[in-house]
């Protein structure tokens, strides 16, 4: 009888549970986001079409323009040398660790890739395992491709890690808004930027205002703060966000990261820091002085030389980051 | 003559604990020290070299002057940002200044 009744209590249980999920108020809106409308994608290709923006450069030439030239357009390949530090992150990372579940590059899931793809493909919380798979094996493919010099296979696997980026979807859809039970989830067919109202698009037929979308927390969410504590084995890349808040606000800064890498620069969507000529000249005053003085060491002379550097970081972050 | 370089960074801690520095992403937490220049302060350095000098010695080996060699010094700073940590990958050249020192070659 004991059984029994333990049985009953387990059958309400699986009926209650999704009920009472989805009887309260939290998380609002969440059904609404392109991951729940959609679902999670299965291959490369499903996540690619499913934060596809393409259809945003027919209309928004120079924007797209100058995204190209950006990091974010090639946020997974890098120089290359970012996607090969996926390798190196699961070899010398979950393959060494002794409770990550990682013994072969086979075993790599969603979850042991988000140090990186957290910031570098956020979109990739929205795909199933396969995809992680599928993400890896293209990364190992194009780094055994250029040791070998099989030039085909490595530009048809160098295109695959390009598909992956950090696109339109992902600042003015996706991670538009941070805090979502106050403002709401960012919902699909809606672009977010700074103006309300329709826009001429089939796939985006809606404009919103995001609140964030001139605010450095936008930034913020990747380009760091310290140890991402959510993961189940935390990572460290970026700690700009962190500079930013406690040695440039602190200290009574005022200006965003969308002042200095968008508008003053003139850059735009081209955010750049550290390769830019113009971010470069911004970034400080570098003033060299030098004089020659003859020392008296006791008895004897010793001439010397004596330079003085003296550099002013003007940037609202420590330099570099790191 | 002198070739003196001085590394400005964060300098990340491995997992989160003791003293030792991490290298890659998934294995820093945390930061040792920040050496990095810091947003609107002035980090000043100072560098001294010594020209190039011959020493007189007496009979014993005593040195007893110093005959100075050249009284200029041409002296390079450069500024570099690297990335990955080495001037072999992907370095950039920020800043250089180039000076000429000069020292007078009279009095005692």
């Amino acid at each position: 009888m004991k059984s029994n009744s333990l049985w009953i209590v387990l059958a309400l249980a699986l009926v209650l549970v999704p009920f009472l999920a989805l009887a309260g108020d939290e998380g609002t809106g969440r059904d609404k986001t392109i991951a729940a409308k959609q679902g999670k994608a299965n291959t490369i290709a499903e996540l690619v079409a499913m934060y596809d923006s393409s259809s945003c450069e027919e209309c928004h030439l120079d924007i797209h323009a100058d995204w190209l030239k950006s990091a974010h357009s090639r946020s997974i390949f890098g120089t290359g040398r970012t996607a090969a530090t996926f390798r190196t992150t699961i070899l010398n990372g979950c393959m060494e660790w002794p409770y990550s579940g990682v013994k072969e590059f086979e075993e790599v899931k969603v979850e042991h890739l988000q140090g990186c793809t957290k910031c570098h493909l956020p979109q990739l919380a929205d795909a199933t395992d396969e995809v992680a798979q599928e993400m890896m094996n293209t990364i190992l493919t194009f780094m055994k491709a250029y040791q070998e010099g099989d030039t085909e296979t490595f530009e048809k696997n160098k295109a695959t890690l390009l598909s992956l980026n950090i696109n339109c979807l992902v600042c003015h859809n996706r991670n538009a808004i941070v805090h979502k039970w106050t403002d709401g989830y960012p919902q699909q067919g809606v672009v977010y930027g700074s103006m309300e109202g329709e826009h001429p698009s089939d796939d985006f037929p809606a404009m919103a205002k995001s609140p964030i979308m001139k605010e450095s927390i936008l930034c913020g969410q990747c380009h760091g703060l310290g140890p991402n504590f959510e993961l189940e084995n935390p990572t460290q890349c970026a700690t700009a966000y962190g500079s930013y808040l406690w040695a440039y606000k602190a200290e009574g800064g005022r200006e965003t990261c969308q002042e200095c890498h968008m508008h003053k620069t003139g850059l735009g969507h081209n955010m750049q820091s550290y390769r830019d000529p113009g971010m470069i000249e911004a970034a400080l005053d570098f003033d060299v002085e030098a004089y020659g003085m003859h020392w008296r060491d006791g008895s004897l002379v010793s001439p010397k030389a004596v330079v003085k550097v003296a550099m002013t970081n003007k940037t609202g972050h420590s330099i570099p980051d790191g | 003559m002198l070739n003196e370089e001085k590394i400005y960074m964060p300098v990340p801690q491995q997992m989160g604990r003791g003293d030792r520095m991490g290298r890659g992403p998934y294995e820093k937490s945390g930061i040792i020290e920040d050496t990095g220049l810091p947003p609107h302060k002035t980090v000043e350095e100072r560098f001294e070299v010594l020209f190039p000098v011959e020493d007189i010695t007496n009979d014993s080996g005593r040195v007893i002057d110093r005959k100075l060699l050249a009284n200029e010094l041409d002296v390079k700073v450069e500024l570099w940002y690297l990335p990955y940590g080495t001037r072999n990958s992907d370095p950039f050249l920020w800043r250089e200044a180039a000076k000429t020192i000069s020292i007078s070659t009279e009095g005692r």
